[in-house]
Protein backbone atom coordinates (compact mmCIF):
# COMPACT_ATOMS: atom_id res chain seq x y z
CA UNK A 1 0.00 0.00 0.00
CA UNK A 2 0.70 3.03 -0.62
CA UNK A 3 0.23 7.15 0.34
CA UNK A 4 -1.89 8.85 -2.08
CA UNK A 5 -0.78 10.55 -5.13
CA UNK A 6 0.93 14.01 -4.54
CA UNK A 7 -1.56 15.33 -6.97
CA UNK A 8 -4.84 14.46 -4.87
CA UNK A 9 -2.68 16.59 -2.16
CA UNK A 10 -2.10 19.33 -4.74
CA UNK A 11 -5.52 19.60 -6.26
CA UNK A 12 -7.13 23.69 -6.11
CA UNK A 13 -9.13 25.64 -3.51
CA UNK A 14 -8.63 22.78 -0.81
CA UNK A 15 -11.70 21.90 1.03
CA UNK A 16 -11.44 21.83 4.68
CA UNK A 17 -13.59 19.16 6.83
CA UNK A 18 -11.81 20.50 10.20
CA UNK A 19 -10.91 24.07 10.60
CA UNK A 20 -9.82 25.13 14.01
CA UNK A 21 -8.42 27.86 15.18
CA UNK A 22 -6.60 28.66 18.32
CA UNK A 23 -7.49 25.76 20.44
CA UNK A 24 -6.46 25.93 24.16
CA UNK A 25 -8.01 23.24 26.03
CA UNK A 26 -7.43 22.58 29.92
CA UNK A 27 -8.18 19.67 32.45
CA UNK A 28 -8.68 21.76 35.41
CA UNK A 29 -5.58 23.78 35.53
CA UNK A 30 -3.77 21.16 33.48
CA UNK A 31 -3.38 22.75 30.29
CA UNK A 32 -3.82 19.84 27.55
CA UNK A 33 -3.43 21.88 24.20
CA UNK A 34 -1.70 25.00 22.96
CA UNK A 35 -3.30 27.86 20.27
CA UNK A 36 -3.92 24.07 17.92
CA UNK A 37 -4.60 25.62 14.61
CA UNK A 38 -5.49 22.78 12.61
CA UNK A 39 -6.77 22.04 9.01
CA UNK A 40 -8.28 19.04 7.83
CA UNK A 41 -8.48 18.33 4.05
CA UNK A 42 -12.23 16.87 3.15
CA UNK A 43 -12.07 13.43 1.81
CA UNK A 44 -8.28 12.57 3.11
CA UNK A 45 -7.13 10.35 5.80
CA UNK A 46 -5.21 12.26 8.17
CA UNK A 47 -2.92 10.85 10.97
CA UNK A 48 -2.10 12.21 14.16
CA UNK A 49 1.16 11.07 15.76
CA UNK A 50 3.40 11.94 18.73
CA UNK A 51 4.72 10.50 21.96
CA UNK A 52 1.86 9.75 25.04
CA UNK A 53 0.05 13.06 26.56
CA UNK A 54 1.13 14.39 23.52
CA UNK A 55 -2.72 15.81 23.56
CA UNK A 56 -3.22 14.24 20.26
CA UNK A 57 -6.48 12.22 21.45
CA UNK A 58 -7.79 15.17 23.27
CA UNK A 59 -7.87 17.00 20.04
CA UNK A 60 -9.75 14.08 18.48
CA UNK A 61 -12.19 14.33 21.24
CA UNK A 62 -12.84 17.35 20.90
CA UNK A 63 -13.98 17.21 17.07
CA UNK A 64 -17.44 15.66 18.68
CA UNK A 65 -17.40 17.39 21.95
CA UNK A 66 -16.86 14.10 23.65
CA UNK A 67 -14.30 15.40 25.93
CA UNK A 68 -16.79 17.70 27.94
CA UNK A 69 -18.43 14.61 29.52
CA UNK A 70 -15.25 15.16 32.10
CA UNK A 71 -16.73 18.60 34.17
CA UNK A 72 -13.32 19.71 34.33
CA UNK A 73 -12.86 20.48 31.14
CA UNK A 74 -12.40 24.08 29.87
CA UNK A 75 -12.52 24.82 26.08
CA UNK A 76 -11.54 27.90 23.93
CA UNK A 77 -10.96 28.49 20.58
CA UNK A 78 -13.27 27.13 17.56
CA UNK A 79 -13.30 23.82 15.88
CA UNK A 80 -15.33 24.54 12.10
CA UNK A 81 -16.99 21.26 11.20
CA UNK A 82 -18.01 21.78 7.58
CA UNK A 83 -17.43 25.35 8.38
CA UNK A 84 -20.04 25.43 10.97
CA UNK A 85 -18.20 25.93 14.92
CA UNK A 86 -18.94 23.06 16.37
CA UNK A 87 -18.72 25.42 19.92
CA UNK A 88 -21.60 27.47 19.24
CA UNK A 89 -24.02 27.57 21.91
CA UNK A 90 -26.80 27.14 19.30
CA UNK A 91 -25.46 23.53 18.08
CA UNK A 92 -26.92 20.61 19.01
CA UNK A 93 -24.73 18.14 20.53
CA UNK A 94 -26.95 14.96 19.30
CA UNK A 95 -26.47 16.39 15.59
CA UNK A 96 -22.51 16.70 16.47
CA UNK A 97 -21.90 12.96 17.32
CA UNK A 98 -24.06 12.23 14.19
CA UNK A 99 -22.19 14.26 11.74
CA UNK A 100 -18.82 12.85 13.48
CA UNK A 101 -18.56 9.60 14.32
CA UNK A 102 -15.90 8.00 16.78
CA UNK A 103 -13.89 4.30 16.75
CA UNK A 104 -12.41 3.64 19.54
CA UNK A 105 -9.25 1.83 20.82
CA UNK A 106 -11.05 -1.14 21.88
CA UNK A 107 -14.37 -2.19 19.87
CA UNK A 108 -16.90 -1.32 21.65
CA UNK A 109 -20.22 -3.10 19.61
CA UNK A 110 -23.17 -2.89 21.89
CA UNK A 111 -24.35 -6.54 23.03
CA UNK A 112 -27.37 -6.88 20.98
CA UNK A 113 -26.80 -8.45 17.15
CA UNK A 114 -25.23 -7.58 14.93
CA UNK A 115 -27.77 -6.13 12.44
CA UNK A 116 -29.17 -4.48 15.85
CA UNK A 117 -25.87 -2.78 15.65
CA UNK A 118 -26.29 -1.45 12.66
CA UNK A 119 -28.93 -0.07 12.85
CA UNK A 120 -28.97 1.41 16.04
CA UNK A 121 -27.75 4.62 15.25
CA UNK A 122 -30.40 4.78 12.07
CA UNK A 123 -33.27 4.09 14.75
CA UNK A 124 -31.78 7.05 16.92
CA UNK A 125 -31.77 9.44 14.39
CA UNK A 126 -34.03 8.09 11.50
CA UNK A 127 -37.08 9.96 12.85
CA UNK A 128 -35.45 13.14 12.92
CA UNK A 129 -35.40 14.17 9.36
CA UNK A 130 -31.64 15.44 7.85
CA UNK A 131 -29.41 13.61 6.20
CA UNK A 132 -29.46 9.56 6.59
CA UNK A 133 -29.68 6.23 4.90
CA UNK A 134 -33.44 6.22 3.22
CA UNK A 135 -33.34 2.73 2.56
CA UNK A 136 -35.07 -0.08 4.21
CA UNK A 137 -33.42 -2.11 7.46
CA UNK A 138 -32.15 -4.81 5.18
CA UNK A 139 -30.87 -2.45 2.87
CA UNK A 140 -28.86 -0.48 5.46
CA UNK A 141 -26.85 -3.57 6.90
CA UNK A 142 -26.44 -4.78 3.83
CA UNK A 143 -25.16 -1.87 2.22
CA UNK A 144 -23.21 -1.01 5.56
CA UNK A 145 -21.75 -4.06 5.97
CA UNK A 146 -20.33 -4.89 2.43
CA UNK A 147 -18.85 -0.97 2.60
CA UNK A 148 -17.14 -2.31 5.35
CA UNK A 149 -15.95 -5.68 4.18
CA UNK A 150 -17.96 -7.75 6.38
CA UNK A 151 -20.91 -8.22 4.40
CA UNK A 152 -19.96 -11.93 3.10
CA UNK A 153 -18.21 -12.90 6.08
CA UNK A 154 -21.39 -12.39 8.62
CA UNK A 155 -24.28 -12.37 6.04
CA UNK A 156 -25.64 -15.65 7.29
CA UNK A 157 -25.37 -15.22 11.22
CA UNK A 158 -26.53 -11.17 11.47
CA UNK A 159 -29.39 -12.26 14.37
CA UNK A 160 -25.92 -13.30 16.39
CA UNK A 161 -24.39 -11.25 19.28
CA UNK A 162 -21.91 -8.91 17.73
CA UNK A 163 -19.89 -9.28 20.69
CA UNK A 164 -18.87 -13.16 19.60
CA UNK A 165 -17.12 -11.74 16.42
CA UNK A 166 -13.44 -11.59 16.53
CA UNK A 167 -11.93 -7.97 17.28
CA UNK A 168 -11.06 -7.11 13.83
CA UNK A 169 -14.75 -7.64 12.80
CA UNK A 170 -15.79 -5.73 15.88
CA UNK A 171 -13.62 -3.07 14.85
CA UNK A 172 -15.19 -3.29 11.59
CA UNK A 173 -18.71 -3.12 12.91
CA UNK A 174 -18.32 -0.34 14.88
CA UNK A 175 -17.14 1.80 11.88
CA UNK A 176 -20.47 -0.09 9.62
CA UNK A 177 -22.41 1.33 12.37
CA UNK A 178 -21.74 4.79 12.26
CA UNK A 179 -22.38 4.75 8.32
CA UNK A 180 -26.16 4.71 8.07
CA UNK A 181 -26.61 8.36 9.39
CA UNK A 182 -23.59 9.70 7.02
CA UNK A 183 -21.74 11.39 9.10
CA UNK A 184 -19.14 13.66 7.33
CA UNK A 185 -16.40 12.49 9.62
CA UNK A 186 -14.91 9.71 10.92
CA UNK A 187 -12.26 10.16 14.24
CA UNK A 188 -10.61 7.08 14.85
CA UNK A 189 -8.39 6.86 18.32
CA UNK A 190 -5.54 4.25 17.61
CA UNK A 191 -8.58 1.81 15.87
CA UNK A 192 -5.85 -0.95 15.38
CA UNK A 193 -4.11 -1.31 18.58
CA UNK A 194 -6.38 -4.32 20.17
CA UNK A 195 -5.80 -5.78 16.66
CA UNK A 196 -3.04 -8.44 15.27
CA UNK A 197 -1.14 -7.48 11.96
CA UNK A 198 -3.59 -9.19 9.84
CA UNK A 199 -6.65 -7.21 11.83
CA UNK A 200 -4.73 -4.26 11.53
CA UNK A 201 -4.28 -4.33 7.43
CA UNK A 202 -7.52 -5.49 7.19
CA UNK A 203 -8.74 -2.28 8.54
CA UNK A 204 -5.80 0.15 7.18
CA UNK A 205 -7.36 -1.43 3.76
CA UNK A 206 -11.21 -0.20 4.72
CA UNK A 207 -9.36 3.04 5.60
CA UNK A 208 -8.48 3.42 1.95
CA UNK A 209 -11.83 2.03 0.41
CA UNK A 210 -13.84 4.92 2.73
CA UNK A 211 -11.29 7.51 1.89
CA UNK A 212 -13.07 10.20 -0.73
CA UNK A 213 -16.26 9.35 0.74
CA UNK A 214 -15.70 10.44 4.15
CA UNK A 215 -13.22 12.13 5.86
CA UNK A 216 -10.85 10.76 8.73
CA UNK A 217 -8.82 11.58 11.22
CA UNK A 218 -6.76 8.74 12.73
CA UNK A 219 -4.75 8.91 15.99
CA UNK A 220 -1.82 6.30 15.84
CA UNK A 221 0.69 4.90 17.94
CA UNK A 222 2.42 3.01 15.33
CA UNK A 223 4.56 5.46 12.97
CA UNK A 224 4.60 2.65 10.06
CA UNK A 225 1.02 3.01 10.11
CA UNK A 226 0.82 6.60 10.09
CA UNK A 227 3.50 5.99 6.74
CA UNK A 228 1.22 3.41 4.61
CA UNK A 229 -2.31 4.81 5.92
CA UNK A 230 -2.38 8.44 5.51
CA UNK A 231 -2.35 11.61 3.16
CA UNK A 232 -1.86 13.92 5.60
CA UNK A 233 0.54 13.47 9.06
CA UNK A 234 -0.03 15.93 12.71
CA UNK A 235 3.07 15.14 14.96
CA UNK A 236 2.15 17.09 18.11
CA UNK A 237 4.64 17.27 21.21
CA UNK A 238 3.34 19.02 24.34
CA UNK A 239 -0.28 20.21 23.58
CA UNK A 240 1.11 21.67 20.51
CA UNK A 241 1.23 21.22 16.82
CA UNK A 242 4.87 20.76 15.64
CA UNK A 243 4.29 20.07 12.33
CA UNK A 244 1.52 19.49 9.82
CA UNK A 245 2.38 18.05 6.29
CA UNK A 246 2.00 15.91 3.54
CA UNK A 247 2.60 12.04 5.21
CA UNK A 248 5.34 10.95 2.18
CA UNK A 249 7.26 14.76 2.91
CA UNK A 250 6.98 14.30 6.91
CA UNK A 251 8.78 11.33 7.17
CA UNK A 252 11.10 11.90 4.15
CA UNK A 253 12.26 15.50 5.34
CA UNK A 254 10.70 16.71 8.40
CA UNK A 255 11.41 20.16 8.80
CA UNK A 256 11.48 20.00 12.31
CA UNK A 257 14.67 18.15 14.44
CA UNK A 258 12.10 17.01 17.06
CA UNK A 259 9.57 15.07 14.28
CA UNK A 260 12.86 14.15 12.85
CA UNK A 261 13.82 12.59 16.13
CA UNK A 262 10.31 11.05 16.98
CA UNK A 263 10.29 9.57 13.89
CA UNK A 264 13.74 7.87 14.04
CA UNK A 265 12.55 6.71 17.49
CA UNK A 266 14.93 8.63 19.59
CA UNK A 267 12.07 9.37 21.92
CA UNK A 268 8.48 8.14 22.00
CA UNK B 1 32.76 -32.66 42.96
CA UNK B 2 29.15 -34.36 42.24
CA UNK B 3 25.41 -33.26 43.23
CA UNK B 4 23.02 -35.99 44.65
CA UNK B 5 20.87 -35.59 41.73
CA UNK B 6 18.54 -38.26 43.26
CA UNK B 7 17.39 -36.01 46.06
CA UNK B 8 16.49 -32.78 43.74
CA UNK B 9 12.72 -33.60 42.88
CA UNK B 10 11.96 -35.08 46.59
CA UNK B 11 10.18 -33.24 49.21
CA UNK B 12 12.36 -31.23 51.55
CA UNK B 13 11.25 -30.12 55.20
CA UNK B 14 10.10 -27.12 54.27
CA UNK B 15 7.96 -28.13 51.36
CA UNK B 16 6.53 -30.68 54.01
CA UNK B 17 5.80 -28.31 56.29
CA UNK B 18 4.14 -25.79 53.75
CA UNK B 19 1.48 -28.98 52.73
CA UNK B 20 0.46 -29.41 56.51
CA UNK B 21 -0.15 -25.84 57.31
CA UNK B 22 -2.15 -25.75 53.54
CA UNK B 23 -4.13 -29.02 54.73
CA UNK B 24 -4.85 -27.00 58.45
CA UNK B 25 -6.25 -23.95 56.36
CA UNK B 26 -8.27 -26.32 54.38
CA UNK B 27 -9.98 -28.25 56.75
CA UNK B 28 -10.65 -24.39 58.65
CA UNK B 29 -12.40 -23.24 56.22
CA UNK B 30 -14.31 -26.67 55.12
CA UNK B 31 -15.42 -26.21 58.87
CA UNK B 32 -16.43 -22.83 58.42
CA UNK B 33 -18.58 -23.47 55.85
CA UNK B 34 -20.16 -26.69 57.61
CA UNK B 35 -20.72 -24.05 60.31
CA UNK B 36 -22.88 -21.79 57.52
CA UNK B 37 -24.87 -24.37 56.82
CA UNK B 38 -25.71 -25.85 59.79
CA UNK B 39 -27.99 -23.53 61.17
CA UNK B 40 -30.28 -23.91 58.01
CA UNK B 41 -30.36 -27.20 58.05
CA UNK B 42 -31.02 -27.49 61.49
CA UNK B 43 -34.04 -24.69 60.79
CA UNK B 44 -35.75 -26.52 57.94
CA UNK B 45 -35.59 -29.61 59.82
CA UNK B 46 -36.78 -29.30 62.84
CA UNK B 47 -39.55 -26.88 61.42
CA UNK B 48 -40.44 -30.29 58.73
CA UNK B 49 -40.00 -32.64 61.75
CA UNK B 50 -42.62 -30.44 64.16
CA UNK B 51 -44.82 -28.36 62.23
CA UNK B 52 -44.92 -30.98 59.26
CA UNK B 53 -47.73 -32.81 60.79
CA UNK B 54 -50.27 -29.77 60.83
CA UNK B 55 -49.81 -28.58 57.37
CA UNK B 56 -52.73 -29.35 55.47
CA UNK B 57 -55.26 -27.87 52.73
CA UNK B 58 -57.63 -27.05 55.91
CA UNK B 59 -54.55 -25.56 57.57
CA UNK B 60 -53.51 -22.96 54.88
CA UNK B 61 -57.41 -22.83 53.96
CA UNK B 62 -59.55 -21.84 57.24
CA UNK B 63 -59.05 -18.86 59.56
CA UNK B 64 -58.34 -19.86 62.87
CA UNK B 65 -61.15 -20.82 65.47
CA UNK B 66 -61.19 -21.24 69.31
CA UNK B 67 -59.00 -18.44 70.67
CA UNK B 68 -56.50 -19.35 67.77
CA UNK B 69 -55.78 -22.54 69.60
CA UNK B 70 -56.68 -24.81 66.71
CA UNK B 71 -58.24 -24.07 62.96
CA UNK B 72 -55.92 -22.79 60.20
CA UNK B 73 -53.86 -19.24 58.96
CA UNK B 74 -55.95 -18.33 56.00
CA UNK B 75 -56.11 -14.37 57.10
CA UNK B 76 -52.79 -14.68 57.97
CA UNK B 77 -51.44 -15.75 54.68
CA UNK B 78 -53.39 -13.55 52.59
CA UNK B 79 -52.58 -10.87 54.87
CA UNK B 80 -48.84 -11.28 54.43
CA UNK B 81 -49.31 -11.96 50.51
CA UNK B 82 -51.19 -8.73 50.71
CA UNK B 83 -48.61 -6.71 52.69
CA UNK B 84 -45.79 -8.22 50.78
CA UNK B 85 -47.21 -7.15 47.33
CA UNK B 86 -48.31 -3.62 48.22
CA UNK B 87 -44.65 -2.71 49.77
CA UNK B 88 -43.04 -3.88 46.53
CA UNK B 89 -45.89 -1.91 44.54
CA UNK B 90 -44.48 0.80 46.42
CA UNK B 91 -40.95 0.48 46.93
CA UNK B 92 -39.71 -1.02 43.98
CA UNK B 93 -40.82 2.18 41.11
CA UNK B 94 -39.29 4.61 43.43
CA UNK B 95 -36.19 3.09 44.45
CA UNK B 96 -35.61 1.38 40.95
CA UNK B 97 -35.85 5.27 39.61
CA UNK B 98 -33.79 6.48 42.44
CA UNK B 99 -31.18 4.27 41.40
CA UNK B 100 -31.12 4.94 37.66
CA UNK B 101 -31.02 8.51 38.70
CA UNK B 102 -28.09 8.27 40.93
CA UNK B 103 -26.07 5.91 38.76
CA UNK B 104 -26.92 7.60 35.28
CA UNK B 105 -27.82 11.26 35.87
CA UNK B 106 -25.77 12.35 39.57
CA UNK B 107 -22.77 13.75 38.94
CA UNK B 108 -20.01 12.61 41.53
CA UNK B 109 -20.76 15.92 43.76
CA UNK B 110 -20.98 16.38 47.54
CA UNK B 111 -25.08 16.52 47.41
CA UNK B 112 -24.89 12.95 45.69
CA UNK B 113 -22.18 11.29 48.29
CA UNK B 114 -24.86 13.05 51.33
CA UNK B 115 -27.77 11.07 49.29
CA UNK B 116 -25.59 7.87 49.02
CA UNK B 117 -24.74 7.87 52.70
CA UNK B 118 -28.50 8.93 53.97
CA UNK B 119 -29.67 5.50 51.84
CA UNK B 120 -26.90 3.71 53.78
CA UNK B 121 -27.77 4.82 57.20
CA UNK B 122 -31.52 4.51 56.20
CA UNK B 123 -30.60 0.68 55.46
CA UNK B 124 -28.71 0.60 59.42
CA UNK B 125 -32.03 1.88 60.57
CA UNK B 126 -33.78 -1.10 62.86
CA UNK B 127 -37.21 -1.92 62.58
CA UNK B 128 -38.96 -1.33 65.48
CA UNK B 129 -37.51 2.23 64.96
CA UNK B 130 -39.14 2.18 61.14
CA UNK B 131 -42.55 1.03 63.13
CA UNK B 132 -42.35 3.47 65.35
CA UNK B 133 -41.80 6.32 62.42
CA UNK B 134 -44.67 4.52 60.46
CA UNK B 135 -46.86 5.05 62.93
CA UNK B 136 -46.25 8.28 63.73
CA UNK B 137 -46.07 9.80 60.23
CA UNK B 138 -48.14 7.07 58.06
CA UNK B 139 -50.94 5.93 60.62
CA UNK B 140 -51.46 9.08 62.73
CA UNK B 141 -50.16 12.56 60.39
CA UNK B 142 -51.11 11.18 56.92
CA UNK B 143 -54.48 9.58 59.02
CA UNK B 144 -54.17 6.12 57.11
CA UNK B 145 -55.10 4.43 60.62
CA UNK B 146 -53.62 0.95 61.22
CA UNK B 147 -54.24 -0.36 57.66
CA UNK B 148 -52.50 -2.89 55.20
CA UNK B 149 -51.56 0.71 53.30
CA UNK B 150 -49.74 2.21 56.51
CA UNK B 151 -48.26 -0.99 57.33
CA UNK B 152 -46.59 -1.03 53.53
CA UNK B 153 -45.72 1.78 53.42
CA UNK B 154 -43.56 1.31 56.63
CA UNK B 155 -42.02 -1.94 54.92
CA UNK B 156 -41.22 -0.19 51.57
CA UNK B 157 -39.67 2.91 53.33
CA UNK B 158 -37.76 0.18 55.40
CA UNK B 159 -36.96 -2.17 51.99
CA UNK B 160 -36.39 0.73 49.50
CA UNK B 161 -32.57 1.43 50.58
CA UNK B 162 -31.90 -2.37 49.63
CA UNK B 163 -33.80 -1.97 46.34
CA UNK B 164 -31.41 0.95 45.60
CA UNK B 165 -28.13 -0.22 46.78
CA UNK B 166 -28.96 -3.55 44.75
CA UNK B 167 -29.81 -1.74 41.54
CA UNK B 168 -27.30 0.77 41.32
CA UNK B 169 -24.95 -2.04 41.48
CA UNK B 170 -26.10 -3.60 38.97
CA UNK B 171 -26.33 -0.81 37.06
CA UNK B 172 -23.26 -0.05 37.55
CA UNK B 173 -22.03 -3.66 36.11
CA UNK B 174 -22.74 -2.53 32.52
CA UNK B 175 -19.79 -1.69 31.36
CA UNK B 176 -18.70 1.73 30.87
CA UNK B 177 -17.59 1.17 27.21
CA UNK B 178 -21.48 0.29 26.04
CA UNK B 179 -22.63 3.72 27.50
CA UNK B 180 -20.09 5.45 25.33
CA UNK B 181 -20.79 3.89 22.18
CA UNK B 182 -24.28 5.08 22.47
CA UNK B 183 -23.30 8.61 23.50
CA UNK B 184 -21.08 8.56 20.71
CA UNK B 185 -23.72 8.04 18.27
CA UNK B 186 -25.64 10.66 19.64
CA UNK B 187 -27.89 8.74 21.72
CA UNK B 188 -29.77 10.83 24.89
CA UNK B 189 -28.82 9.22 28.40
CA UNK B 190 -32.20 7.84 28.57
CA UNK B 191 -31.96 6.61 25.08
CA UNK B 192 -28.83 4.86 26.15
CA UNK B 193 -30.56 3.56 29.69
CA UNK B 194 -33.48 2.09 27.74
CA UNK B 195 -31.90 0.53 24.79
CA UNK B 196 -28.61 -0.40 26.87
CA UNK B 197 -28.07 0.12 30.44
CA UNK B 198 -31.78 -1.85 31.81
CA UNK B 199 -31.52 -4.70 29.66
CA UNK B 200 -28.34 -5.39 30.83
CA UNK B 201 -29.30 -4.90 34.33
CA UNK B 202 -32.48 -6.32 34.61
CA UNK B 203 -31.57 -9.73 35.80
CA UNK B 204 -29.11 -7.93 38.68
CA UNK B 205 -32.12 -5.87 39.86
CA UNK B 206 -34.86 -8.30 40.42
CA UNK B 207 -32.27 -9.99 42.29
CA UNK B 208 -32.35 -7.12 44.61
CA UNK B 209 -36.18 -7.64 44.52
CA UNK B 210 -36.13 -11.40 45.14
CA UNK B 211 -33.99 -10.02 48.78
CA UNK B 212 -36.89 -7.64 49.40
CA UNK B 213 -39.44 -10.08 49.29
CA UNK B 214 -37.98 -12.53 52.29
CA UNK B 215 -37.23 -9.84 54.49
CA UNK B 216 -40.86 -8.05 53.66
CA UNK B 217 -42.63 -11.39 54.78
CA UNK B 218 -40.66 -11.82 57.35
CA UNK B 219 -41.06 -8.35 59.38
CA UNK B 220 -42.87 -8.06 62.45
CA UNK B 221 -41.79 -4.90 64.83
CA UNK B 222 -42.56 -2.46 61.02
CA UNK B 223 -46.33 -4.31 60.85
CA UNK B 224 -47.48 -4.50 64.70
CA UNK B 225 -48.38 -1.06 65.17
CA UNK B 226 -48.98 0.58 61.93
CA UNK B 227 -51.44 -2.34 60.16
CA UNK B 228 -51.52 -5.97 61.28
CA UNK B 229 -53.62 -7.41 64.34
CA UNK B 230 -53.89 -10.42 66.52
CA UNK B 231 -56.82 -11.53 65.20
CA UNK B 232 -59.60 -11.19 62.67
CA UNK B 233 -61.50 -13.69 60.91
CA UNK B 234 -62.35 -11.18 57.95
CA UNK B 235 -59.80 -11.34 55.31
CA UNK B 236 -58.85 -8.04 53.83
CA UNK B 237 -60.66 -6.11 51.25
CA UNK B 238 -58.61 -3.01 50.75
CA UNK B 239 -55.73 -1.39 51.68
CA UNK B 240 -57.35 0.07 54.49
CA UNK B 241 -58.65 -2.46 55.82
CA UNK B 242 -56.34 -4.08 58.74
CA UNK B 243 -55.20 -7.43 58.81
CA UNK B 244 -53.30 -10.61 60.13
CA UNK B 245 -49.88 -11.26 59.01
CA UNK B 246 -47.70 -14.55 59.02
CA UNK B 247 -45.08 -12.85 60.75
CA UNK B 248 -46.97 -11.42 63.79
CA UNK B 249 -48.91 -14.32 63.84
CA UNK B 250 -46.33 -16.66 64.88
CA UNK B 251 -44.99 -14.37 67.23
CA UNK B 252 -48.89 -14.63 69.13
CA UNK B 253 -49.11 -18.09 68.39
CA UNK B 254 -45.68 -18.90 70.10
CA UNK B 255 -45.84 -16.81 73.06
CA UNK B 256 -49.37 -15.56 73.89
CA UNK B 257 -51.60 -18.45 73.45
CA UNK B 258 -52.21 -20.61 76.17
CA UNK B 259 -53.00 -24.41 76.12
CA UNK B 260 -51.85 -24.30 72.26
CA UNK B 261 -50.79 -27.50 70.45
CA UNK B 262 -46.62 -27.25 70.62
CA UNK B 263 -46.72 -28.11 66.95
CA UNK B 264 -48.99 -25.41 65.06
CA UNK B 265 -46.09 -22.19 66.02
CA UNK B 266 -43.43 -24.86 63.96
CA UNK B 267 -46.37 -25.03 61.65
CA UNK B 268 -47.01 -21.73 60.99
CA UNK B 269 -43.23 -20.85 60.44
CA UNK B 270 -43.39 -23.09 57.84
CA UNK B 271 -46.08 -21.96 56.24
CA UNK B 272 -43.60 -18.31 56.36
CA UNK B 273 -41.16 -19.71 55.10
CA UNK B 274 -42.89 -21.92 52.58
CA UNK B 275 -44.50 -18.39 51.23
CA UNK B 276 -40.99 -16.48 50.45
CA UNK B 277 -39.72 -19.76 48.92
CA UNK B 278 -42.57 -19.97 46.68
CA UNK B 279 -42.65 -16.08 45.66
CA UNK B 280 -38.70 -16.22 45.61
CA UNK B 281 -39.14 -18.86 43.29
CA UNK B 282 -41.30 -16.96 41.44
CA UNK B 283 -38.98 -14.30 40.88
CA UNK B 284 -36.29 -16.30 39.78
CA UNK B 285 -38.65 -18.05 37.27
CA UNK B 286 -39.65 -14.71 36.24
CA UNK B 287 -35.60 -13.87 35.68
CA UNK B 288 -34.49 -16.53 33.77
CA UNK B 289 -37.74 -16.36 31.66
CA UNK B 290 -36.43 -12.73 30.60
CA UNK B 291 -32.25 -13.96 30.35
CA UNK B 292 -33.72 -16.38 27.72
CA UNK B 293 -36.29 -13.70 26.19
CA UNK B 294 -32.94 -11.03 25.79
CA UNK B 295 -31.88 -11.48 22.16
CA UNK B 296 -28.61 -11.57 23.21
Amino acid sequence: MTAAPAAALLQPAPEYAIDTKKLNLWYGTFQALYDVDLRIRQGMITSMIGPSGCGKSTYLRSVNRINERLGYVRIEGSIDVMGQNIYDPGVELIQVRKQVGMVFQRPNPLPISIRDNILFSHRLHAKGGGDVHQGTPDEIVEESLRTVLLWDKVKDRLKRKATELSLEEQQKLCIARLLPVKPKLLLMDEPCSALDPKGTEAVEELLWELRGQYTILIVTHNMAQARRASDECIFMLMGKVVEHAPTEEMFVTPTHKETSDYIEGRYG
Amino acid sequence: MTTDNSVMFQASSLNRRNEKVQGLYRILFGLMTLMLVTPVLLILGTLVAKGGGVISWEFLFTPPTDGMRTGGVLPALIGTVWLVMTALLLSVPIGIFAAIYLSEYAGDNWFTRTINLAIINLAGVPSIVHALFGLGAFVLFFGFGTSILAASLTLAVMTMPVVIVSTRESLQAVPQAFREACWNMGATRWQTIRRVVLPNSVTGILTGVILEVSRTAGETAPIMFTGAVFFTPFLPQSVLDQTMALSLHLFVAATQVPGIAEEVPYGIALVLIGLVLTMNSASIAFRMWLRGKKKW
